[in-house]
């Protein structure tokens, strides 16, 4: 199988010459600073660890497994000393506070040294993952002396997060969940339940795990204004730090599943564990939005991660794989074929790919400094910011996955019937990435969220501050990309127009938001990735290296295939999520199951 | 995993009052005895040995798959009686020759059959459409003697077949194989060589495995041209019909896969394997491509059959699963939840199958009418039109239905939240079989090469134009759609009618824009349907939601059309113009 390697020249193209970074970290308070020398080294360093530690052991994962044997899971081979290399280099506590054992870097480092590793192994990526949410909980609504007991070790990476939502009769809708907390006399609580899906729930990578849980106090309102979040470790932790007894939470199996394999997805049942409430009574949900709103960005990483990594398997197939003729000619001539990269068929696979994972990668490197400055700066930015990056969150979200999920099988299709069979590679990109559509908030929990609460709750305040920036963009760009400033100019126009068709018709109809939401994001996700590709394109297009440099050549090309062979697709999505839900609501229950 | 229910209504529907099968056949003699009543009970019959055989071991077939023991390939458990019941049930000889032991029923028939024993069960009937196929080429191509030893069996299901054409450097390239094949005293030939993805290549279901095999002569000519085809039994044939020796040929090993994995994906190794020729020397893939149409439209029906499997699934999920509130507020509230069929969202996923579905399964009944119009027809002009149609609408209706087949068992899974990611929900099951329905028997990006290159532009549009027109004369259907439809039609034409001219100056546009093509053409071809459907449907409960599915399709999955003829309308630079190296 072809290897990884990390873009990094993609990655600091992005950072420094479309969002110029250094800049916005140089104006960040309150967390360390970055230069650009140590951005580019922690990217290069996360490249190397993931190249050599986690890439390796992406195919044991899948073809291993975690194993379950009375309660204990074994992760595949590879995996505990990756993460022992990944522990012994301090990655856990980067952009943890120093007050508790952090390096004290801005969030968005985070984010983007997960990008690598993710990449090359999603599955491993989801055990610190999920530490980082715990991390982001505790640190965000934890008190001190949790902190000093919890976080630290979080930090150090010496144990692992979890963060315990679903229930069988309580996904989507977490209001439903009965697990029970009982107040004991010392302050402690007895959670009593069963949760499933606990990605990491339980595994051998370190010796304690911290159990994020949502349960219902006694006389609990009843829906999600009920809820309170717990911390409940696995083992308990003596006065001096020392590991003690087993708390009452074991993990009675784990999910056979789709893809993913090297990630246990686990059963726990909580037997009036000892927990400790974090935040407020009833306060839960809240403490789960803070660090939700960073796991959706964090597996919208992942749906570019996918997205790269299929990419550049399917990419290096195209060139060497030999099959039929070019119709314009022989392009191998002493071969006994062409490469299939010469079929244009197979140029549009791999384009698309290339478009969507390079816009893509602005979008999100976008967004993870927006969170930056909605955290370390303060005024008018860190309110604007904390507007615009509540709104590319679930387009970040939902988008890069829908996409990431696509193109993992374009990749797949290049390689053919070869694509079908396990032990080249690529039919577990399109297994894992399926993922990444469900957890989190499937597409359409984003989809609601993002035109019902981030759009049309809000007047489309950060909505219209956005199009006013696509269309200065696109007369800023009018001059030397005519063409595309256009389509840039008219997409945001647009974009505004069906916000507000859509707005004028939720006011008749209770159930036209649910009707046009999944079409309007995408929509938005095409609408909002041509405004990074025309920005990509005019930078590339005004450097002094644009003749002669192929990457910058590259942008060009691909901004211009962008326009013309992906942004049609909003357009039938602005179609179908302008037509009234009736023909959605109209149909009888009982016919759908009626042949 | 909830129970099948074979789409009968519909199916009826279609073939009857949609596309008046029983008109067609009247007017042909050799299929003027296949009635309603007569086929209205093979369907029925059929659904029972989907549901009641084939559904039942579907999940053992991905459980356990195929394993390879000391040289032989055993099925997974239930596998023997499902297909025995297939084979003793006679359904693998139900469009076979009514001459050598088939019931002579016409392909439209089968399309419904095929549907619903992918749809249970695609692992295991993967070896009745390899069977079906055989039987078919020995049938157009074989000797007489052929023809009487081998099709009896293989209509009964006794023996199977198998077609060896993918080696390991030669996938959609043919012309570059290596297998030979060398004239032995007897007339027949040794057959060396290694070939890959044989599906079904060996098994436990019959007792004895009939390869069809593409290899070289000595001195052949290079390329396409020097391919010859040999049968090649894994047990020699006596005279008699009774089995002799073992065949020099052997499983190297099976795949491992991502899906579909109860039929075993063999490497193939003929060792100077005794076979013989069928047909001319040096004209082995034109004897394929007979039999290629019927083949891929039965992978397109794959893609269908598989989606109604999960699309029924997933409808009784949304109707049972509680989870949220209604949007206009509790639908349901004496319990905690709603179900989620009150989504509009969750809707629009079950109807964009629920569409896609009814819309495959009217193509696919056009196709096959095409096809019994091209085998059968007495009328020598009206089977050479037949002809160039399933020429025309094959390759649309392979990679049309694999793909929304695709696009549709994703949502059903969607509509499961994480439960979907599962795999005891066999939801997860439904995505990973379907997806190879995408890529063998000519990927869809071939398919779509074909229509364009070879189906469109070669006769100038021809056949395209032929094609709208007859749907223009048929009647564009339903009021409250026939302006949709002739929009779509005068778009669907004009693009085609574009894409011919700016070829002479930019000849790599076609394959540039040729995805995009066949998608517009099937979106094009359903609306057409959709709004025939509406106009006919009856005043009932199956007909109401006729009515609405087609109201969804306009509203909701037509509005593709003008996405698709925007991106064909860019050059083809937006494709050729990157350098390779800029990737």
């Amino acid at each position: 199988m072809a290897e990884y390697r990390a873009p990094l020249r993609d990655s600091q193209f992005v950072l420094h010459d479309v969002l110029d970074a250094q800049s916005h970290y140089a104006a960040l308070e309150r967390c360390e600073r970055v230069s650009r020398e140590d951005l580019d080294s922690i990217l290069d360093a996360a490249a190397q660890f993931s190249e050599k530690e986690l890439f390796p052991c992406n195919r044991a994962g899948d073809e291993e497994g975690c194993t379950f044997d009375r309660g204990a899971v074994t992760t595949p081979t590879g995996f505990k000393a990756a993460y022992a290399v990944y522990r012994d280099a301090g990655w856990a506590g980067m952009t943890g506070d120093p007050q508790f054992g952090g390096q004290g870097l801005p969030a968005s480092i985070r984010l983007l040294v997960g990008e690598a590793m993710s990449t090359a192994n999603m599955a491993w990526t989801m055990y610190p993952d999920l530490s980082s949410s715990a991390m982001y909980a505790l640190s965000t609504h934890g008190t001190r002396e949790q902190k000093q007991r919890f976080l630290t070790r979080l930090l150090s990476g010496e144990f692992t997060g979890t963060m315990c939502l679903t229930e069988p009769q309580a996904g989507s809708d977490v209001g439903l969940l009965t697990t029970k907390a009982t107040p004991n006399a010392d302050g402690t609580y007895s959670i009593t339940g069963t949760k499933i899906f606990i990605s990491a729930g339980e595994h051998d990578l370190v010796p304690n795990i911290l159990h994020l849980v949502l349960a219902r106090l006694p006389d609990a309102p009843a829906g999600t204004r009920g809820i309170t979040l717990f911390i409940v470790p696995k083992l308990h932790i003596t006065e001096d730090g020392s590991l003690g007894a087993r708390n009452a939470v074991t993990c009675t199996g784990i999910e056979e599943k789709m893809g993913i394999h090297g990630n246990a997805t686990c059963v726990l049942n909580f037997d009036g564990a000892v927990g400790y409430r974090v935040g407020e009574e009833h306060q839960g949900m809240r403490c789960m939005f803070t660090m939700m709103n960073s796991a959706r960005l964090g597996v919208g990483m992942q749906g570019l991660g996918i997205m790269e990594v299929s990419y550049q398997t399917s990419l290096a197939y195209a060139q060497e794989r030999l099959q039929m003729r070019s119709l314009t000619g022989p392009k191998n001539a002493s071969g006994p074929a062409d490469p299939i990269i010469v079929h244009p068929d197979v140029r549009r696979m791999l384009l698309t790919q290339k478009a969507l994972l390079e816009g893509g990668r602005a979008l999100i490197y976008y967004t993870a400094l927006q969170a930056d400055i909605s955290l370390y700066r303060s005024g008018d930015a860190q309110i604007a910011a904390e507007e615009r990056l509540s709104l590319l969150t679930p387009i970040v979200k939902a988008f890069l996955t829908e996409t990431g999920f696509e193109c993992a099988n374009h990749s797949l299709q290049i390689f053919g019937g070869h694509g079908f069979i396990r032990e080249t590679g690529i039919e577990q990109y399109v297994r894992d990435a399926r993922i990444t559509l469900l957890y989190e908030g499937t597409t359409q929990i984003q989809a609601l969220d993002l035109l019902a609460r981030k759009v049309l709750m809000t007047q489309g305040k950060a909505l219209l501050a956005l199009i006013g920036e696509m269309k200065a963009l696109a007369t800023e760009a009018s001059a030397g990309l005519p063409a595309l400033a256009s389509r840039l100019d008219a997409i945001a126009d647009e974009w505004a127009a069906l916000t507000m068709g859509i707005g004028a018709r939720a006011a008749q109809d209770a159930d036209a938001l649910g009707a046009a939401a999944v079409d309007f994001l995408m929509y938005s996700g095409y609408a909002v990735l041509t405004h990074f590709w025309v920005r990509m394109a005019l930078i590339a297009k005004s450097s002094a290296d644009a003749e002669t440099d192929a990457f910058l050549g590259g942008k060009i090309a691909t901004a211009q295939f962008y326009v013309d062979r992906i942004l049609p697709r909003a357009e039938a999505h602005r179609r179908s999520a302008e037509a009234s839900a009736a023909s959605l609501m109209g149909i009888d229950v009982a016919a759908f199951a009626h042949n | 995993m909830a129970e099948y229910q074979p789409p009968l209504r519909d199916m009826e529907f279609v073939l009857f009052d949609l596309l008046k099968a029983d008109e067609t056949w009247r007017s042909i003699p050799q299929l003027a005895d296949t009635t309603r009543d007569l086929v209205r009970a093979v369907l029925e019959e059929g659904g029972k040995v989907a549901a009641n055989e084939l559904a039942t071991c579907n999940q053992a077939g991905d459980r356990e798959g195929a394993r390879l023991a000391d040289g032989e390939v055993r099925t997974a458990t239930g596998f023997k009686a499902a297909f025995r019941a297939l084979a003793d049930g006679g359904w693998l000889g139900v469009s076979g020759r009514s001459d050598v032991g088939g019931q002579g029923l016409p392909k439209m028939l089968t399309v419904a059959l095929e549907e619903m024993f992918y749809g249970t069960n695609t692992g295991l009937y993967l070896c009745g459409t390899l069977t079906v196929g055989a039987a078919t080429c020995i049938s157009n191509h074989g000797t007489p003697d052929q023809q009487a030893l081998y099709l009896p069996m293989l209509y009964a299901g006794r023996w199977t077949g198998a077609m060896a054409l993918t080696e390991a450097h030669a996938g959609t390239d043919l012309g570059i194989m290596r297998s030979r094949a060398e004239p032995a005293a007897d007339g027949s030939y040794r057959i060396t060589g290694t070939k890959i993805f044989i599906t079904y290549g060996d098994h436990d279901l019959a007792e004895n495995c009939i390869h069809l095999v593409l290899a070289k002569l000595p001195d052949a000519p290079e390329g396409t041209r020097g391919i010859s085809l040999f049968i090649v039994p894994k047990f020699m044939v006596n005279a008699d019909g009774s089995l002799g020796e073992r065949n020099a040929m052997s499983v190297g090993s099976l795949e491992h896969k991502m899906g579909v994995k109860g039929s075993p994906t063999c490497v193939m190794n003929y060792e100077g394997a005794r076979g013989f020729l069928v047909g001319e020397p040096n004209q082995g893939l034109a004897a394929m491509f007979t039999m290629m149409n019927y083949e891929r439209l039965s992978v397109g029906i794959q893609g269908l059959g598989t989606a109604e499997a999960a699309y029924q699934v997933a409808a009784r999920y949304a109707a049972e699963r509680t989870q949220g509130r209604g949007p206009s507020g509790p639908v349901n509230a004496n319990a905690a939840a709603d179900p989620i069929v009150v989504h509009p969202d969750v809707r629009r996923m079950l109807l964009t199958a629920r569409a896609y579905n009814e819309g495959g399964r009217a193509f696919a009944a056009l196709v096959g009418r095409e096809l019994d119009l091209a085998k059968y027809s007495e009328d020598e002009a009206q089977r050479e039109r037949a002809e160039r149609m399933v020429g025309l609408l094959t390759p649309v209706a392979k990679a049309c239905l694999s793909d929304r087949g695709f696009e549709c068992c994703v949502l059903a899974q969607q509509v499961f939240g994480g439960h979907g990611y599962i795999a005891e929900w066999g939801m997860e099951q439904f995505v990973r079989d379907v997806r190879i329905a995408q890529i063998y028997e000519g990927t869809n990006g071939v398919q779509a090469l074909d229509l364009i290159g070879r189906k469109v532009v070669r006769d100038g549009g021809a056949t395209a134009f032929e094609f709208i027109d007859s749907l223009r004369a048929q009647g564009l259907g339903d009021e409250a759609f026939a302006s949709s439809v002739a929009e779509a039609l005068d778009r669907l034409q004009q693009v085609t009618a574009s894409i011919i001219e700016r070829a002479d100056a930019d000849p790599a546009l076609p394959g540039a824009v040729s995805t995009d093509y066949l998608e517009l053409f099937a979106l094009v071809t359903y609306a057409w349907l959709f709004s025939h459907m509406a106009a006919i449907a009856p005043d009932d409960e199956f007909g109401g939601a006729k009515k609405l599915t087609a109201q969804f399709f306009f509203s909701r999955l037509l509005p593709r059309q003008t996405a698709l003829a925007t991106s064909i309308a860019a050059p083809s630079s937006a494709v050729m113009a990157l350098a390779a190296d800029c990737f």
